[in-house]
């Protein structure tokens, strides 16, 4: 008779071998789950010394671990506490932290309950080269394994299975060194590797420390390991817990606490707080909005109380006040630099200068309330404070050291000392930190992270991450560009690389019959095409057509590079072009989102060479009235690579008469009428300050100058061909795919933003702008015209485009149908198709179409809308990254090439002003694509309903000048170094019509 | 219920009749059957037990068997039958091969029966838990007792309300933590005294000793420790017993086997329940059967039900208690020892 066994456990052990917990759904529906656990002898510890336990396939922790710290002279391994990676996950990235680590499966499930992102680094980290971590399942190991007590809170339970899980360890070593003593609890000298438990916890020590358990605060630990000084800088602020860092909190509260999440989440609910993300503005560092969709107009805060410690980015939750108190946004330029630099980074006052930390707020009381107290002219705007954070945004800022903040009396000592960093960007306030590099770190740009904002501290507090180097070289101005905007600009990995086709630079499009690559391929490799690109493009991604047809019609075809061929769904390539979503151009530098072998090689069009192609070709009659469209997987070989002049000058030869020329020729008629068509449905002609940079060389761009872009028949003949090509790739993909269909809308503005421009224009010109639709505005921006300035027009379309929203990507199922429009472009639908090698969209845009002509199946994800729209956030998100963050390039060399013209003598520009403030002006000097300030120090008349400010004039006894939105000034510009930030700042000064250099 | 000849029912009754009285399992007539009970039986719900009467020893079959597990749901108030404070909602099955001689349509009128008289004793006011609230007004727990019947050897409902009482005895209510919006108005316009705070959380909200009116929203909850089990339901110790008393003319009997009960003419089903700080109470009676019997005789046998009533539910009371030193204290003692 066989032998029956029942393998089921019997249920008295329930306690044991089941983890019971609760959870809420988010109907508000309480379920209970049950985990079985199964607890097992063989959980490898990863000891390379151990013979106790099965030998893993590479044991990560070393004989002896590791040797060179003080406090551990037979060597150790660290195990660190949950709020070590909480806290001090800088740290623990840090190179130079090197111990072993054990890393505990209590620890990670903590860390993955409290924090995501911060899981995610850990998951990295483990992974990181260079970095023994070692994952130790102690749940599952019988020994270390622990049932909760009962009234034991689940952060006890958790805190004891981390010791018992090093005692475990210790233990553990013990029987793989057993040449060595038993260890007497208490003795310091230990001859044998030590498993240190790493804790801030103080509670947690002490038990720890009766145990017998060896422990350390995070703070003790780095003290005695090799890089102390290094690595203190590195440590969070909250790490300094022990150092008496929370005395001063309490002692003063200048904010108020935020209520707990599900409060929040409650007010949420029922509708008495808004949700919102918070902008500061950059003119007045004590004002910020937050926009909310239950209001029409973004809710105000006023003040650093109402504030409360939010941060550029951050989620928070407003409570809006009762409408009686709200107000309109403030009129003047208030600048953080300025007014705040008495201000004492060692703001607890240690050296017994107990009365400046009184007057220090109470002054800035004074100036707060000043700047507040103005009248209200124009419409009040929702007024609220922050009462809670729903997300942080928080991430490591590109900062200077403040010079001032600096403790005179020991200017270079390596004494920690508090320092205050001022990000370079001007919607962040200053970072508190504490450094004993300070000296060495002035006049450079460093990486700061903000670790806690507490509520008796008027600045966030940071710790220092990396130097970048000197301000103002370019290796440290670019990085710091790339890390503001968080642009991926990491060298390719080798799975990235692997993607990649084998034959590399030798890869070739097979000859004709092979079936393979050829498959329904249409062969156009005789085709007269051309590609028409800016000077200097590397990656051509489009090339263009057209020859008569025997029927008077004409054909015209767009040519695309078949990323999709190189670029499968699902591969590392993939993933990490959708990661990085865009090509981020700067003005010295491109960073790729894809290889260079594909961008500039494989998928460029290049002339003379066959390569793969997306093409779309139509059938138009003279008119440029559609007859036909169809899309086809093609092999072209383009004639030529033109740029845009040589383009233009072939065209304008009348001797020309090749295909080629005969080609150029019909596009440019077509994409005129195309054009006509485009602008009589109402499409907007708009404008943003685009300058172009010159480069000396390509090596050394020092000297650099500015011009600003030229504008020819041809870059408009390009575009009217790509406008074509997206707009019909979009209806047939949203035909095919009704539900995912990669497209890009552009929302119509809401007239409240174009409010206050209409206002100013009917003030000081006495025009309308008619904003009711796009051809509407288009219209009325066709009549904004001066007929003394032809630049006036230029700058009313640039100051509209910025009342608009801006374009994005979206999912076609995500949305109604009613609001696929692209406003600007007053097409009803439109995607990206053109650009695949710089774009990721433009990628699954060419999935989508192929999938749509039925050369290949769709990948599933892009049945997806789940799928679909969280890769369009993370585009729409770069993509917006990466234009701030070739205008900031821009503008960094806009501001060298100043440098440089201001060595040679005055620079003295033209200027519109296009803002007025109770002190002061904002100017826009067309020519140079800038936007600057003036400032006045002294007070002047301001006319805030006419827009206007009246300054005495320069010389004694001379008449008031008034000033208003839209006049020309004339402005000296200087780039000055600030004293306080170290950032090479544009300074402006009006010249005429009154020299401001003395007010 | 059994199925039994005129015959048998007469010798059933004559021995039981005769001086001393004879049962066929030897028993006096008021001993129980060996009865087991087992909590934690079902280990999602929220409390369970298995209640065994009369199981064979050496092979574990036979005898009544009943299993009862709890199990607690969110309710809104206000939409469907939600009420204020929560509510209780019992069912009894019964397993085809409990009752196989029967039809469905008599298995359904069976069980019909059995819910009924479950449901108006346990889902009655007086015995609410007082802790089964959530929100006031807006949400609440209702707690699911169902009940299975596997087999049935006789004295099927003094087993269905012993196993009901150890399960709602083993429920555990989850905490909840009511999240609300507190937005307290003042007279003056001073915006730095608005506040919110999550009840229970605001001793040092000192600033705002002027309020003049104070509006309570509780919209939404939250568990304040997902790893607790919870706290026991309130007033878990007056849950009551049922003793079923078989009436013969002059006498009665306790615990009746199958063939026992289909030879007596009347029985009384008196559930009791015993307060810990009041006097015992009467929570419901039912006399079933073909026979007759007047009051007095009613009242004789009300006290000595109570009397036996109350020695189940200590017997209950001890042996629940211990259940919950075996599944918890001595888990976890063995667990160390390991």
């Amino acid at each position: 008779m066989p032998h029956i066994v029942i393998k089921k456990r019997p249920s008295e052990e329930a306690v044991i071998t089941q983890r019971k917990f609760f959870k809420k759904t988010a109907r508000g529906k309480v379920i209970k789950v049950l985990r079985e656990r199964y607890l097992r002898d063989d959980v490898p510890c990863g000891l390379a010394a151990c013979r106790a336990c099965p030998p893993p396939d590479d044991p990560v922790l070393s004989h002896y671990g590791d040797l060179g710290h003080a406090a551990f002279p037979g060597g150790h391994y660290v195990l660190p506490d949950t709020n070590v990676f909480l806290s001090q996950m800088d740290l623990i990235e840090s190179p130079l932290f090197t111990p072993p680590i054990v890393l505990l499966q209590t620890v990670v499930d903590e860390v993955r309950h409290r924090s995501l992102p911060l899981y995610n680094r850990l998951t990295a980290l483990a992974k990181t080269e260079g970095k023994a971590v070692w994952l130790f399942y102690n749940e599952y190991r019988s020994e270390t394994a622990i049932v909760r007590e009962e009234d034991e809170s689940p952060n006890d339970r958790n805190d004891r299975a981390i010791r018992t899980a090093t005692a475990w360890y210790n233990a553990h070593l013990a029987l793989a060194h057993p040449q060595s003593a038993p260890r007497i609890p208490g003795q310091n000298q230990v001859k044998h590797p030590q498993v240190v438990l790493l804790t801030d916890d103080a509670a947690n020590r002490e038990i720890a420390q009766r145990d017998g358990v060896p422990c350390v605060s995070v703070r003790k630990y780095v003290e005695g390991a090799k890089d102390a000084t290094s690595l203190l800088d590195l440590l969070a602020a909250a790490g300094s817990e022990d150092a008496g860092g929370q005395g001063q909190g309490q002692g003063r509260v200048l904010y108020d606490d935020y209520l707990p999440t599900p409060t929040l989440l409650a007010g949420i609910k029922a509708g008495a707080l808004h949700q919102g993300h918070f902008n500061a503005n950059q003119y007045n560092y004590l004002e910020g909005t937050v926009p909310v969709p239950a209001l029409a107009k973004p809710v105000l805060l006023v003040g650093r109380a109402n504030m409360n410690r939010a941060v550029q980015g951050d989620v928070v939750v407003v409570e809006v006040f009762d409408e009686r108190e709200w107000r309109a946004p403030g009129d003047a330029v208030v600048d953080m630099d300025a007014t705040l630099k008495n201000d004492d980074a060692d703001d607890s006052g240690e050296e017994g200068d107990g009365d400046d930390d009184e007057r220090v707020p109470l002054a800035e009381g004074e100036r707060e309330r000043k700047a507040l107290e103005k009248k209200a002219p124009a419409e009040k705007q929702p007024t609220g404070r922050v009462v809670g954070i729903i997300k942080r945004n928080w991430r490591a800022y590109v900062c200077h050291i403040a010079p001032t903040s600096l403790s005179s009396s020991a200017p270079s000592s390596l004494s920690l000392q508090t320092v205050f960093a001022t990000p370079v960007s001007r919607l962040l306030p200053r970072i508190r930190l504490r450094t004993r590099q300070a000296p060495a770190l002035l006049g450079q740009k460093v990486l700061v992270t903000i670790d806690r904002w507490a509520r008796g501290s008027r600045y966030p507090e940071g710790h220092f991450v990396r130097a970048l180097g000197r301000a103002e070289s370019r290796e440290a101005e670019q990085e710091s560009l790339l890390l503001e905007f968080e642009v991926p600009y990491r060298p390719f990995g080798r799975a990235v690389l692997g993607c990649l086709p084998v034959e590399g630079e030798g890869w070739v499009v097979p000859p004709k019959g092979e079936g393979g690559v050829w498959r329904e391929r249409e062969d156009l490799r005789e085709l007269d095409i051309c590609s028409i690109d800016p000077p200097g493009c590397q990656d051509i991604d489009d090339a263009l057509h057209a020859r008569p047809l025997p029927n008077g019609n004409i054909e015209a075809g767009v040519h695309i590079a078949d990323v999709s061929h190189f670029v499968h769904p699902d591969t590392p390539m993939d993933s990490e072009a959708a990661a990085r979503g865009t090509t981020v151009y700067l003005v010295d530098k491109r960073i790729d989102m894809l290889p260079a072998l594909l961008g500039t090689n494989l998928c460029s069009l290049r002339p003379h060479v066959e390569r793969l192609a997306f093409s779309a070709i139509w059938e138009l009659t003279p008119e440029a009235d559609i007859v036909n469209v169809r899309f086809t997987k093609s092999v072209i070989a383009s004639k030529a690579a033109f740029e845009y002049g040589e383009a233009q000058i072939r065209k304008d030869d009348p001797n020309l008469t090749d295909p080629l020329t005969q080609g150029i020729r019909l596009l440019n008629t077509l994409a005129q009428k195309l054009k006509a068509k485009r602008m009589a449905a109402g499409a907007l002609n708009l404008a943003s300050p685009e300058v172009k940079i010159h480069l000396d060389s390509s090596e050394s761009s020092d000297p650099v100058d500015v011009e600003q872009k030229e504008l020819r028949e041809t870059n408009s003949l390009v575009e009217e061909f790509m406008l074509l090509a997206n707009i019909s790739v979009a209806r047939r993909i949203q035909e095919s795919f009704p539900q995912t269909a990669v497209l890009r809308r552009h929302l119509p503005p809401p007239s409240t933003n174009f409010e206050k421009l209409q206002d100013i224009l009917r003030k000081r010109r006495g025009l309308t702008l008619d904003v009711s639709s796009s051809g509407a505005l288009a219209d009325s921006l066709d009549k904004c015209l001066d007929p003394d300035e032809p630049a006036f027009n230029t700058l009313v379309r640039i100051m509209a485009t910025r009342c608009m929203l801006s374009a994005e990507y979206f999912c076609s199922g995500s949305v109604s149908r009613d609001t696929f429009g692209h406003y600007g472009l007053a097409s009803p639908i439109y995607t990206h198709f053109t650009s695949p090698i710089r774009r990721y969209a433009d990628v699954l845009a060419h999935r989508q179409l192929a999938a749509a002509i039925g050369y290949t199946p769709l990948h599933p994800s892009l049945h997806s809308k789940a799928h679909v729209e969280r890769v369009v956030d993370v585009v729409n998100r770069r993509h917006r990254m990466a234009q701030m963050a070739g205008r900031a390039s821009v503008e960094f060399y806009v501001g060298l090439a100043l440098k440089g013209r201001g060595e040679k003598g005055e620079v003295t520009e033209e200027a519109f002003v296009i803002r007025a403030f109770r002190n002061g002006l904002g100017v826009f000097v067309s020519k140079l694509g800038l936007e600057g300030l003036v400032m006045f120090k002294r007070d002047t008349q301001f006319d805030a309903e006419n827009y206007a400010i009246t300054i005495p004039s320069s010389d004694a006894g001379g008449k008031d000048v008034t000033i208003s939105v839209f006049d020309k000034v004339t402005v000296r510009i200087e780039v000055e170094k600030d004293k306080n930030t170290q950032r090479g700042r544009v300074k402006m000064v009006l010249v005429s019509p009154v020299d401001s250099s003395e007010l | 219920m059994a199925l039994l000849s005129k015959a048998e029912k007469s010798y059933i009754q004559s021995s039981l009749l005769s001086d001393p009285p004879l049962r066929a399992d030897g028993r006096a007539l008021t001993d129980f059957r060996t009865i087991a009970l087992e909590t934690g039986v079902a280990p999602l719900a929220n409390g369970s037990a298995r209640v065994s009467i009369g199981r064979n020893a050496p092979d574990g079959g036979g005898g009544t068997e009943v299993v009862a597990a709890v199990k607690l749901e969110v309710e809104a108030i206000g939409e469907g039958e939600g009420v204020d404070g929560g509510r209780i909602s019992c069912s009894v099955s019964c397993s085809p091969t409990a009752y196989p001689h029967l039809s469905s349509g008599a298995l359904d009128d069976l069980q019909h029966d059995m819910t009924s008289v479950l449901h108006s004793t346990l889902g009655h006011s007086s015995l609410r838990p007082n802790n089964l609230g959530i929100l006031p007004g807006k949400k609440a727990w209702l707690l699911n007792l169902d009940i299975v019947v596997f087999a049935d050897a006789g004295n099927v409902y003094d087993t269905i309300f012993m196993a009901a009482r150890a399960a709602l005895w083993d429920t555990k209510v989850p905490r909840t933590r009511s999240v609300e919006y507190r937005a307290k108005k003042l007279d003056s316009i001073d915006s730095e005294s608005k506040a919110m705070d999550v009840d229970g959380a605001n001793q040092d909200q000192g600033k705002s000793v002027l309020d003049t009116r104070e509006t309570t929203k509780a919209t939404d909850f939250e568990l304040p420790d997902y790893w607790d089990e919870g706290e026991v339901l309130g007033g878990r110790e007056a849950w009551p017993v049922c003793v079923t008393l078989n009436l013969l003319p002059s006498l009665h009997f306790l615990d009746a086997s199958l063939q026992e009960e289909s030879s007596v003419p009347l029985r009384l089903h008196t559930m009791f329940s015993f307060p810990p700080t009041a006097a015992p109470c009467l929570q419901t009676f039912r006399l079933i059967g073909p026979g007759v019997t007047n009051s007095t005789h009613i009242q004789s046998l009300m006290k000595d039900g109570e009397k036996y009533a109350r020695n189940i539910w200590s017997a209950l009371e001890s042996k629940l208690k211990d259940e919950d030193i075996r599944r918890n204290q001595k888990a976890r003692e063995k667990f160390i020892c390991r």
